[in-house]
């Protein structure tokens, strides 16, 4: 049995304009060690569905109103407040988006380091000192018993988001969720904080979460990969599949817009044309019809499902898996739909 | 370094050490240098400094806040050390032993009273009151503000408009006369007033702290601290509190002036503190009649009054600056 399994998550915020359905029916599974990643345009429901995971879903105005989250056999929807909290931190730990402002501004470094296993492996102040040290040693942090005693102003983004990651690590959880780790950090050091997340997980066995809308930044590291919009999955497979075998026009697009070094310099890139949809009046039929260069009549009217197109590698368009639909040659309608 | 003189390839520090794709120097001879790439070197040894420390750092900077703490300090010195020297030397804050309306003098620095009480020895002594009051009432206003404008804030709900509602209607009295009515249900009095005054103060520390938490709430660190599985306790004690406080702060020291001021006013009223206990307002009061004749009653209590509040603003201002984490330098 998988580490996580997730089935027909759906998480909705009701709003005054109406209900926003953020994840609406998403399943997948993590094993132990492995890295799955969530990919999607901004709005496409990865945040809210890893907020979902670990119960941190503002209520009101949100909601997990239905499907079933299972950690190592224990169903996480059915925790009580003690329950989740003692999860949170230990046995799944989060880092966020911007290390800049992720960490408590009036503290040192390593008392902050310490305090999720103050919480929860009920270490006392200097135990936990200790161990923080060892852990921004790990995440290479050079003086590491110097550099706990600074604060966080002290620190430079790459050297704070190593810190991030000292602390979510540091009660050895099974699962770390990162929301785009690297999003504010520039180029160079958004590599050596993957490449550092890699090697962690190498030592450590965790099995990785990785949210991010930059499908560059998952190539290496992923296991599976799972394409998100509008709340829904539209791609979900194994990532040599989904890279090489792309079977959804929404992946195609992701893939098109990636800047490539490698080509042709001054090819233009590809944007997908249009923006992401409103959750709360999400188009009729294939949420992507809009958007989508290959639409047809059935997209606008039937809404697809997600299946197996090879095993284990599954899509939700109408003619994903038929012949000469695939990147590159399927052939754009003309005029579209509207 | 501008980017002319930069080649193409070849990333140099600013001081124009070559280095790694990560910023590390290739050369480093510093003694006892850990080289990890990537992650940034630093002489080892260094002091850190903390908050606290840097805000007194620039606090001292600041010249008129400087010089209000030293004029609070020096009252507070003077009026607590007042019984080993004052009565001595200038006389008994309320003996009656000297001739009355003397102008001042080197016996007596400020002259003396309609009924003959030494002027100098008054103004010392109604420091006490009126610096015990501002601290006690502020004290109370804080305590009742801090609690309310914190579980305000950071539930919110039905919790927050019973809070804030409840502050807009003692913002819907005016001051002053809320002020006088409650000493009359109290009785005058010192004690009664700094209750009053402490009472009236909270709402005002309520909405000060309650909007700080607000800010304070919504940030990724809070987040964090939740995703950490951090209790509501815990992150309201740990992480809310302490970086919605600085507001607070500048906004109590103010208060204390503010204090102050109502309580001189009170007992200028005749609602504070009863004679024969000397008040700066209560002088004031004594003395209005007498303003032609003997302005020294008026001048000094009234100077003193001015002063302290005075400082305790400045003191607020500067903190306000001081405690700023943007104005960092």
């Amino acid at each position: 049995m998988a580490l996580l399994e997730v089935t027909n998550l759906k998480t909705h915020f009701t709003t005054r304009d109406g209900v926003v359905r953020a994840v609406d029916g998403v399943s997948f599974s993590v094993e132990e060690g492995h890295t799955l990643a969530i990919v999607g345009e901004s709005g496409s429901g990865k945040s809210v569905t890893a907020l979902s995971l670990m119960r941190l879903i503002p209520d009101p105005p949100g909601k997990i109103i239905e499907g079933s989250i299972i950690l190592r056999g224990d169903d996480v929807r059915k925790m009580d407040d003690s329950t989740v909290r003692a999860m949170r931190g230990d046995r799944i730990a989060m880092i966020f988006q911007d290390p800049m402002t992720s960490l408590n501004p009036v503290f040192r470094v390593g008392f902050q380091i310490g305090e999720a296993l103050r919480i929860h492996k009920g270490m006392t102040r200097k135990e936990a000192a200790a161990r923080a040290v060892e852990m921004l040693e790990l995440v290479g942090i050079p003086n590491p018993a110097d550099r706990a005693r600074d604060y966080p102003h002290q620190f430079s983004g790459g050297m704070r988001q190593r810190a991030m990651i000292a602390m979510a690590l540091a009660c050895d959880p099974d699962i770390l969720i990162a929301d785009e780790p690297t999003t504010a950090l520039d180029v160079t050091i958004q590599a050596q904080i993957l490449e550092l997340m890699i090697e962690l997980q190498q030592r450590k066995g965790t099995a990785i979460i990785m949210i991010t809308h930059d499908l560059g930044v998952v190539a290496d590291m992923a296991d599976d990969v799972m394409v998100m919009y509008a709340g829904k999955q539209v791609e979900y497979g194994s990532a040599h599949d989904v890279f090489y075998q792309p079977r959804h026009p929404y992946t195609w697009g992701l893939l098109d817009s990636l800047p490539r070094h490698d080509i042709d310099e001054k090819g233009t890139l590809l944007p997908i044309e249009g923006q992401p949809p409103s959750l709360i009046d999400v188009p009729s039929g294939c949420a992507f019809h809009p958007r989508c260069p290959y639409a047809q009549d059935r997209c606008v009217k039937e809404s697809p499902e997600l299946r197996d197109i090879t095993s284990g590698h599954m899509a939700a368009c109408h003619f994903a898996g038929e012949d000469g639909f695939v990147r590159g040659e399927a052939v754009p309608v003309t005029g579209g739909v509207e | 370094m501008s980017a002319r003189n930069r080649k193409a390839g070849a990333p140099f520090t600013p001081a124009g050490e070559p280095v790694d794709a990560g910023g590390h120097l290739l050369k480093d001879d510093r003694p006892g240098a850990v080289s990890i790439p990537g992650a940034g070197d630093i002489p080892p040894g260094r002091k850190t400094r903390t908050l606290w420390g840097d805000a007194w750092t620039r606090l001292r900077k600041n010249k008129l806040a400087i010089a209000g703490l030293v004029w609070v300090i020096l009252i507070i010195t003077v009026t607590l050390s007042a019984d080993l020297w004052v009565p001595q030397t200038f006389g008994d804050p309320t003996s009656t032993e000297f001739d009355g309306l003397l102008s001042p003098s080197a016996t007596h620095p400020f002259g003396t009273d309609r009924i003959g009480r030494d002027v100098f020895a008054r103004v010392i002594y109604g420091a006490r009151v009126s610096l015990a009051v501002g601290v006690l009432a502020v004290g109370i206003s804080v305590i009742l503000g801090l609690t309310l404008g914190a579980l305000s804030g950071y539930y919110g709900g039905v919790l927050d408009s019973l809070v804030m509602r409840t502050a807009d209607i003692f913002f819907a009295f005016p001051y002053m006369l809320f002020a006088i009515a409650l000493l009359a249900i109290l009785g005058p009095g010192y004690q009664n007033v700094f209750i009053a005054i402490g009472i009236l103060g909270w709402p005002s520390i309520a909405r000060v702290f309650r909007s700080s938490i607000l800010s304070v709430k919504e940030t990724e660190y809070v987040d964090a601290a939740r995703a950490m599985g951090a209790s509501d306790l815990r992150i309201m004690l740990r992480h809310v509190l302490p970086n919605a406080i600085a507001p607070l702060i500048v906004y109590s020291t103010m208060s204390i002036g503010g204090a102050i001021i109502t309580e001189a006013a009170l007992s200028y009223l005749g609602m504070g503190v009863q004679a024969p206990t000397p008040s700066w307002g209560g002088m004031l009061s004594e003395a209005k009649a007498l303003m032609g004749v003997a302005p020294w009653l008026t001048i000094w209590p009234g100077f003193a009054i001015l002063t302290t509040v005075l400082s305790f603003v400045l003191m607020g201002d500067g903190m306000r600056d001081a405690l700023d984490v943007k104005m960092k330098d």
